[in-house]
């Protein structure tokens, strides 16, 4: 069997993906309807075109042999950076974020496609170097890759959608075999940007003096001498590990330049970042503070997904979602309608589905035929599994407010585009499996 | 295809190792959140489906029909509900830009100024589905109107809000008092007894003293809102029924305070009836009243601002909210003093020349060209001669005085069951020391005992001490509410019982002289010429008292009829006070006199006016149609 063939199609995986797709029409059907029965909103429609659309799309991905992709990557990637320059500057803003490109009712979000395209460009890289990869330049090298697009959407500035490069980024790195001690560093200090740029309103809102020393890292004027103090740790440490070859500087070096990098890039992104957005990634743990304000949507949103219960209260039978208490329904809360609907039952479906998608993708990219195949089916596979789990602990009030949608799910033709061309891409590897 | 494709991790053993890890990791993550998911909604799902419940349900309250009022005849009632309408607006239903175009139009139809609307329906309502209430007390006519040309008034709706009518309550105005909104700052101090935003309030008078029992309790109507307000048609919580509220029986009687209103006249001043083996105040006049149903009217602040600033201030209840000296009145207590502490003997006769020196101050007696020649106890309080009393009064001392003052009710309040009651004034040496820094002389103690100076009272207080007089000292709360009945079947809840509220020290005896004193005031003392009523034999004091203006006197009379009887239970009280401008005016006995013909006649005022035909009476009508005639005999002079 060792040939090429249109039809060796996995049916399991397109099958959980379109499941998902038509459960998504369903309850953006069921979000746009008010109690008495009133559609408000026309959204599913729109989505049954978006899906329509992507669903071509994908077909039109499958055709490609992914190969052609790998030589394609660098002129795609190059022309996403632009998109996404033009997209901070001239962008229309929505919810606060310049993430928008496009004229009155028809947009696109770049930042969306771009995650695509810095996969393949990504995964061209990777195959490229081969092992080089537990080099730490070449490491470095393929972190800028990412680094690009992910600092021009910080810049809109919107952190969710930025923050997904980084898994994509560690689970390619990670299939591709780089240094678990380089991985771990660049997951370690995305975790610590994030909670050290909350910090100062961590402190203010939530723990409300109760640790003093907080200040060590939240006082501007003590940072200073903080973070001259971790540069001359990481210098002298450098000295150590790479004059004397010590094991023992090795780890100082280390963890004093992760210290060093999240302090610095925490204090960058706490200069992009508006004070609203930073109250959104922290309320989650206590919405009861602002209950009106940023708390509503995660009290709206666990009291729905609560209530559902077991078996849920039917379907269009809601009633946090259809007395409209729960906001951005069909968007970043899909799942709360979806939960409180089908209850449990539905929620363990939805994650079933995506579990499918998951194994499915990992088995692919396990079997590809090529290197490139295994990362970019990799780097898909990190990208649902980090919407997904971001989304839905959002839903459940487990995970800050970052806006990122439920892929397959959420209304909105970006994001649904990005999932199917993905699914478009795996099915592209499983069809191409075999080698010649 | 070459093998190019392969140069990296696959030729590493650990490929398998790091998909395998992946993949736990993934699945390791999935099992957490359906662990979390499970918490959330099965754990707590009972917790969150009570909640989810609760933010939508609204509790609308269902306005109870307040109880109506009747007068102790419990025929017909003098204050009923009478249907009417509030106007509400949902400003969620205007379209933004039509929502001013609304407000012009309500303003037109309701007579309500945009400024008062907009009031109403702040900007941050806008998006609200609830219906605010933008006016109430409106006509059938008008809700016809908005009814036949909905279409035009987007988001108008209305619910019925009964108001209160009085019917011909007139001199009652100041008994029942109004009803009003609550206000932020009532809210504030009633909220724990139930009462809410847009609950209806008594403001004065019976109204407030027992809204308790009037206001009922509201039922309850609970509805299923959204995000917005917006009432959804649900399967709905079955509506909990308000309770009406009581019916109250007033022990006035409402033959009795028309009698006394026409015997008043046009006259500032007030009247009290009451029955002293009971308390029962049978009538309550204050001149000026107002009209009660004014306030449920288009132009009710207008007039209310007008009656406010009225300088006659009808406002006040004069009968129990105004303080005067009692002058000669106070007489009686003084009396009763000499009676009790048998300071000398009441037969010892005291010689009155018209005035008395005392210090370097000399003191007249209102008879001060002739003097009263001779006289005792009877004809001194018969006569109310001052030197009689300055003579006592300077034997009893000011300390005594004030005791019995207390003794008898004066300085502090009776305990009547309307709002604001004034308490008075009984002067004390320290008192005077005190806060103007004088001593006390013995020429205010001499002031004090004919009733002037430092001493007020109110005339319910004097109605109070008149049947202490009559009782022989025992004293009930004087009240206006006899029963309570149940609105719906008209059954008795509660009779009010009377209330004694003090027995006093002083002897049977002691009051016995007293009343055949207050007797001889009738039959040859001041109001001889005056009172003329041949249906009862009444005793009492007249008085008058300097204000300290020229042209000022205030003309009392309190009395009690009949004088004989074997049932007490018929005798009662009456208590005139007039502020009287001019000397014609001196009319608080003739007011009573009338009132006494008309109670114990069982007749009207007119029937009574009719009866006497006391040549008076043509005078005073004389005196209305043409110009005040000065000086007549029954002038200014008699006390």
């Amino acid at each position: 069997m060792r040939r090429a063939t249109l039809f060796g199609f996995d049916f399991l995986l397109l099958g959980a993906s379109l499941l998902l797709t038509v459960i998504g029409v369903l309850f953006i059907y069921s979000s746009g309807i008010t109690s008495t029965g009133v559609q408000y909103s026309t959204e599913y429609i729109k989505q049954i075109v978006w899906a329509g659309t992507g669903l071509i799309l994908m077909a039109v991905v499958i055709l490609i042999n992914y190969t052609r992709l790998r030589g394609l990557s660098v002129y795609l990637y190059g022309f996403s950076i632009l998109l996404l320059i033009i997209t901070a500057l001239f962008g229309r803003e929505v919810h606060g974020a310049r993430s928008w490109l496009g004229f009155r009712e028809v947009g696109i979000q770049p930042s969306e496609f771009a995650k695509i395209i810095t996969i393949l460009f990504l995964g061209s890289y990777l195959s490229g170097i081969g092992r080089g990869i537990r080099e730490l330049p070449r490491f470095l090298l393929g972190f800028g890759i990412v680094l690009l697009p992910m600092g021009l959407i910080l810049l809109q500035p919107d952190m969710g959608t930025a923050l997904v490069y980084i898994p994509i980024f560690l689970v390619m790195t990670f299939m591709a075999g780089a240094r678990l001690m380089h991985i771990f560093f660049i997951a370690a200090a995305g975790f610590l940007i994030v909670v050290f740029s909350t910090l100062p309103a961590f402190a203010k809102w939530i723990l409300v003096g109760r640790i003093n020393f907080l200040g060590l890292v939240t006082d501007l004027d003590f940072l200073k001498y903080y973070i001259l103090a971790l540069l001359l740790m990481t210098l002298l440490s450098a000295w150590g590990t790479f004059g004397f070859k010590r094991r023992y500087f090795y780890w100082i070096h280390y963890f004093s330049l992760l210290l060093l990098v999240s302090t610095v890039g925490a204090l960058l992104a706490a200069r992009v970042l508006k004070d609203y957005q930073i109250m959104r990634l922290i309320i989650f743990l206590d919405p009861r503070l602002d209950p009106q304000g940023a708390g509503w949507n995660i009290i709206q949103s666990m009291t729905a997904v609560g209530s559902g219960g077991f078996w849920g209260k039917g379907f269009l039978q809601g009633t946090q979602s259809h007395y409209r208490f729960l906001p951005q329904q069909s968007t970043d809360f899909i799942f709360s309608i979806l939960a409180e609907e089908w209850g449990y039952v539905g929620g363990v479906l939805i994650f079933f589905l995506f579990l499918v998608i998951m194994i499915r993708g990992m088995r692919i990219a396990y079997t590809a035929r090529d290197d490139y195949a295994l990362y970019i089916g990799s780097g898909i596979v990190g990208m649902i599994f980090f919407h997904v789990v971001v989304n839905i602990g959002m839903a459940m009030g487990i995970m800050p407010i970052t806006g990122i949608p439920l892929f397959f799910l959420s209304y909105g033709g970006s994001s649904l585009w990005t999932a199917l061309i993905g699914i478009g891409l795996l099915l592209n590897i499983y069809m191409r499996r075999y080698r010649h | 295809m070459t093998s190019q494709g392969l140069s990296g991790i696959r030729k590493l053993s650990s490929l398998k190792a790091r998909t395998i890890g992946l993949a736990v990791l993934i699945s390791g993550v999935f099992l957490i959140l359906i662990s979390h998911l499970f918490y959330l909604q099965v754990i707590r799902g009972m917790e969150f489906k009570l909640y989810a419940t609760e933010v939508a349900r609204r509790v609308i309250p269902i306005p109870a029909q307040r109880g109506e009022i009747f007068d102790r005849n419990y025929d017909l009632p003098l204050v009923v509900n009478k249907d009417s309408f509030a106007v509400d607006l949902i400003p969620g239903e205007v379209p933004k830009e039509e929502i001013h175009e609304i407000f012009k139009k309500l303003s037109k139809v309701l007579r309500l100024s945009v400024e008062e609307i907009e009031k109403r329906v702040p900007p941050k309502y806008y998006h609200l589905y609830q219906p605010i209430e933008v006016k109430g007390g409106i006509h059938y006519e008008t809700i016809a109107y908005l009814a036949e040309h909905l279409e035009e008034y987007k988001g108008v709706s209305w619910h019925n809000k009964p108001i209160r009518s009085y019917l011909g309550t007139g001199s009652l105005a100041h008994v029942i008092g109004y009803v009003g909104d609550i206000t932020r700052e009532e809210i504030q101090v009633l909220y724990n007894l139930g009462y809410g935003f847009g609950s209806v309030l008594g403001k004065s008078g019976i109204e407030k003293q027992y809204d308790q029992l009037l206001r009922g309790e509201d039922g309850k109507r609970y509805r299923i809102v959204d995000v917005r307000e917006k009432l959804l048609k649900q399967k709905q919580v079955k509506d909990i029924p308000p309770k009406p509220g009581n019916i109250l029986v007033l022990t006035i009687d409402r033959r009795i305070q028309l009698l006394c209103e026409k015997a008043l006249g046009q006259r500032i001043g007030s009247a009290v009836v009451l029955k002293p083996s009971t308390g029962e105040i049978l009538a309550l006049v204050s001149y000026p009243y107002f009209d009660l149903n004014l306030f449920f009217t288009d132009k009710a602040s207008e007039k209310f601002r007008e009656l406010s600033l009225d300088p006659s201030f009808p406002f006040i209840n004069r009968a129990i909210q105004s303080v005067y000296p009692p002058a000669s009145t106070f007489k009686i207590v003084m009396s009763t003093a000499l009676v009790e502490e048998e300071v000398f003997p009441i037969t010892r006769e005291v010689f009155c020349k018209g005035k008395i020196e005392y210090g370097d101050r000399t003191f007249y007696c209102w008879q001060r060209k002739t003097g009263h020649g001779y006289m005792d106890l009877y004809s001194g309080l018969a006569q109310s001669c001052d030197v009689y009393f300055y003579t006592l009064g300077d034997e009893l001392g000011v300390e005594r005085i004030s005791s019995y003052a207390r003794e008898f009710g004066l300085g502090r309040v009776t305990g009547i069951d309307l709002p604001g009651e004034a308490s008075g004034f009984v002067p004390t040496p320290e008192w005077k020391e005190n806060i103007h820094h004088m001593k006390w002389l013995g020429g205010d103690t001499l002031n004090l005992s004919i009733g002037q100076g430092f001493l007020t009272v109110s005339p319910i207080q004097m109605a109070n001490l008149v049947a202490m007089a009559v009782n022989n000292g025992r004293v009930y709360r004087p009240h206006l509410l006899k029963e309570v009945r149940d609105s719906a079947t008209g059954e008795l809840i509660t009779a009010v019982t009377p209330e004694l509220m003090h027995t006093s020290f002083i002897r049977r005896d002691t009051f016995k002289t007293l009343q055949e004193a207050m007797r001889g005031v009738i039959t040859e003392g001041t109001a001889k010429v005056v009172i003329t009523t041949k249906a009862v034999e009444i005793a009492g004091k007249t008085g008058t008292s300097e204000v300290g203006l020229e042209d000022r006197w205030h003309s009392w009379f309190v009395a009690y009829a009949p004088y004989h009887t074997n049932n007490p239970e018929e005798r009662v009280v009456v208590a005139v006070m007039i502020e009287a401008e001019n000397e014609w005016e001196w009319w608080a006995p003739k007011a009573a006199n009338v009132i006494f013909q008309g109670l114990f006649a069982h007749q009207s005022y007119e029937e009574a006016v009719e009866t006497m035909k006391p040549w008076w009476y043509i005078q005073q009508l004389r005196n209305q149609s043409e110009t005040p005639v000065q000086g007549s005999e029954s002038g200014r002079l008699n006390r």
